[in-house]
């Protein structure tokens, strides 16, 4: 493989790694601090379009090297879309089976997605009253599957998965120490499994401990798929609060208009968790005017049109002719 | 478990995986997300659905004594059977359906204290995706016990005063702020509470693994909003699911005397015309 050349024998060979990092590029026009570098790792560079390409590669690697993987015995996964797209697409290039489980809210996009990758596709609704004790539908449906179909699936849990967090240290973590010569100081990141922050974090404290780790948050009652509100958190095992210096909660509808503004000011098609993180990070570069962050931006926008036009309704407006009956 | 009141009718998760495939057992499972019965469930279980069997299919009521009948002889359930019920959300529908099997007064019902999702987090406990098929029974209803459901007149006495009413949904449903949790189709006109209840939702009474919390820490939950257990008392929440669980925790496990599940709940008090309502 030449990452000069970008000549590659398979899609695999494109996964991000130290040698071969998803780019980080400078927020100019939307900068608030000029004294604050702010750049974004385009995670939507990778080869299946997420940030989860690296949890997903891990976990599947690790499936495949313990012999769990069979043309017969495929993969069942709960996920907000982008770790099951990642899955379904690695997982079909190498001739298994992906059944994936979504709650309703993830946007149209993602389940058809899903399904074009080859994954079969259940739909749980929506977890309406939240308690100790009660889960996660779409986590509950697939450890449902995964017991009770032993030898038709296995599920990885993402939620759960070492491998997750260890994709992070091996792969994000060393690219953006390398990406800023050791140079940053901020590190903003949003909070879904928590892979990308445990993983990110436990790799750049080790480097440098003076590294601090911003988590955003959406607030209660958001619709901003692969995200957590801390009180969504308890089926993320991997959520590790020592590693993080401070949780921002910030208003959900900040995440759709902040992608907004960064397509039509930075040229970059971030996704809503994006937004967020990026509305998290330029609250911090104001109060802390100096210093050299790196944003996590986990998709692009194109999975969440629908999404999109519901909480800005004017981009609908004038997309049919206007003598259209 | 043994220092409730009604110790009897809890059982858990161990004592139903001991007891799999015995004679005269039949364990039930009845979600709010019916895919997961589909799926997998406890082996040998029945797979009951809120919807379609546990509801009149014409008028808005509970299934009548005939279909409650005629379901149980379908399924193959006895009149001398030990039931135990089980399901998703920390058995919001299983104890709905402990509330319909006393009220057509089965004798001995009995809770999975979890739930189906404590069971899913064993990694000793099955789950297939078989459904069993039993001989059907010759089930007959031979008492109605009314006493345990609260209809709307009723519900006007308690707040007349000398009762309990007790809101078990959540906060922002309470105080009127939502009329019901997002993306649910069966709403009201208007939010709010009925006047006098105390806000004490259903989920306050479990623990982090669903199972639900000691008699003390349930005493002092419900002594500390005002909850007299001496007083006749009415649960409510929006379409009586989440009332049967706490309906179940005041009579079973705390002991009151005279409880009710208002089962019209939300749903029916939030559109009647000149009620009063507080936020
Ligand atoms: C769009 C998006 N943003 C953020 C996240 C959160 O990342 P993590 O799960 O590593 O915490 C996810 C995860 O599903 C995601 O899909």
């Amino acid at each position: 493989m030449n990452h000069q050349t970008r000549v590659y024998e398979s899609v695999f060979e494109m996964l991000p790694t130290e040698e071969n990092p998803s780019p980080i590029v400078r927020i100019n026009r939307l900068n608030p601090e000029p004294d604050f570098r702010m750049y974004a790792k385009l995670e939507w560079q990778n080869p299946f379009g997420s940030v989860k390409d690296r949890a997903a590669w891990s976990l599947l690697s690790d499936l495949e090297a313990r012999g769990e993987l069979s043309a017969e015995r495929g993969i069942v996964e709960p996920t907000s879309g982008n770790t099951g797209i990642s899955l379904a697409g690695m997982a079909s290039a190498r001739g298994y089976k992906t059944r994936t489980i979504v709650p309703n809210k993830v946007p149209m996009e993602k389940k058809v997605m899903l399904k074009m990758a080859g994954a079969d596709l259940d739909v749980v609704t929506d977890d309406l009253c939240p308690s100790p004790g009660m889960g996660d539908g779409s986590i509950n449906l697939a450890k449902t599957y995964a017991k009770s179909q032993k030898s038709r699936y296995v599920m990885p849990n993402q939620y759960e998965n070492e491998h997750n967090v260890n994709a992070h240290i091996r792969t994000t973590g060393p690219e953006i120490r390398r990406q800023t010569e050791g140079k940053i100081t901020h590190l903003f990141t949003s909070l879904g499994t928590c892979g990308t922050v445990t993983g990110c974090a436990t790799y750049l404290k080790e480097q440098n401990p003076d590294i601090k780790v911003y988590a955003v948050q959406p607030s209660e009652g958001h619709d901003v798929p692969g995200l957590r509100n801390v009180s969504q958190l308890d089926v993320s095992k991997l959520f590790n609060p020592d590693l993080i210096d401070e949780i921002l909660e910030i208003d959900f509808e900040l995440a759709y208009t902040r992608a907004l503004e960064l397509c039509q000011n930075e040229g970059l098609f971030a996704g809503p968790s994006s937004g967020l993180i990026f509305e998290g990070a330029c609250q911090i570069a104001s109060r802390d005017k100096n210093g050299f962050g790196v944003m996590i931006f986990c998709d692009s926008i194109f999975k969440y049109v629908s999404n999109m036009v519901k909480h800005i309704p004017e981009l609908s407006e004038g997309t049919t002719p206007p003598n259209a009956k | 478990m043994s220092e409730y009141a009604h110790p009897e009718v809890l059982v858990s998760t161990d004592w139903v995986k001991e007891n799999l495939g015995k004679d005269g057992i039949k364990i039930v499972e009845i979600d709010v997300d019916t895919q997961q019965y589909d799926v997998g469930h406890v082996p040998g279980a029945i797979g009951l659905n809120w919807e379609t069997q546990l509801q009149n299919q014409v008028r808005r009521d509970i299934a009548s004594k005939e279909e409650f009948e005629q379901m149980m002889r379908d399924v193959g359930i006895s009149n001398d059977d030990t039931v135990i019920l089980y399901g998703d959300n920390n058995n919001w529908f299983a104890a709905y359906g402990f509330w319909l099997f006393k009220l057509y007064g089965h004798k001995d019902v009995r809770l999975m204290n979890g739930g189906r999702n404590k069971w899913l987090n064993e990694d000793d406990k099955e789950l297939v995706a078989e459904r069993p098929s039993y001989a059907a029974s010759n089930y007959t209803v031979s008492e109605v016990n009314n006493d345990l459901r609260a209809l709307l007149p009723k519900v006007f006495e308690a707040q007349q005063g000398g009762h309990n009413l007790v809101d078990v949904r959540s906060p922002d449903e309470y105080t009127g702020k939502v009329i019901a949790p997002p993306g649910m189709s069966e709403t009201a006109q208007r939010g709010g509470h009925i006047p006098g209840a105390a806000n004490i939702p259903w989920s306050t009474t479990v623990q982090g693994d669903g199972t639900f919390k000691s008699l003390g820490d349930l005493k002092e939950l419900y002594g500390s909003k005002g909850v007299d257990f001496a007083k006749p008392t009415i649960a409510y929440c929006r379409i009586g699911e989440r009332s049967s669980h706490t309906w179940f925790v005041l009579k079973y496990l705390l002991g009151v005397k005279d409880v009710r599940n208002y089962d019209g709940s939300w749903t029916e008090y939030g559109n009647l015309i000149g009620a009063g309502i507080e936020k």
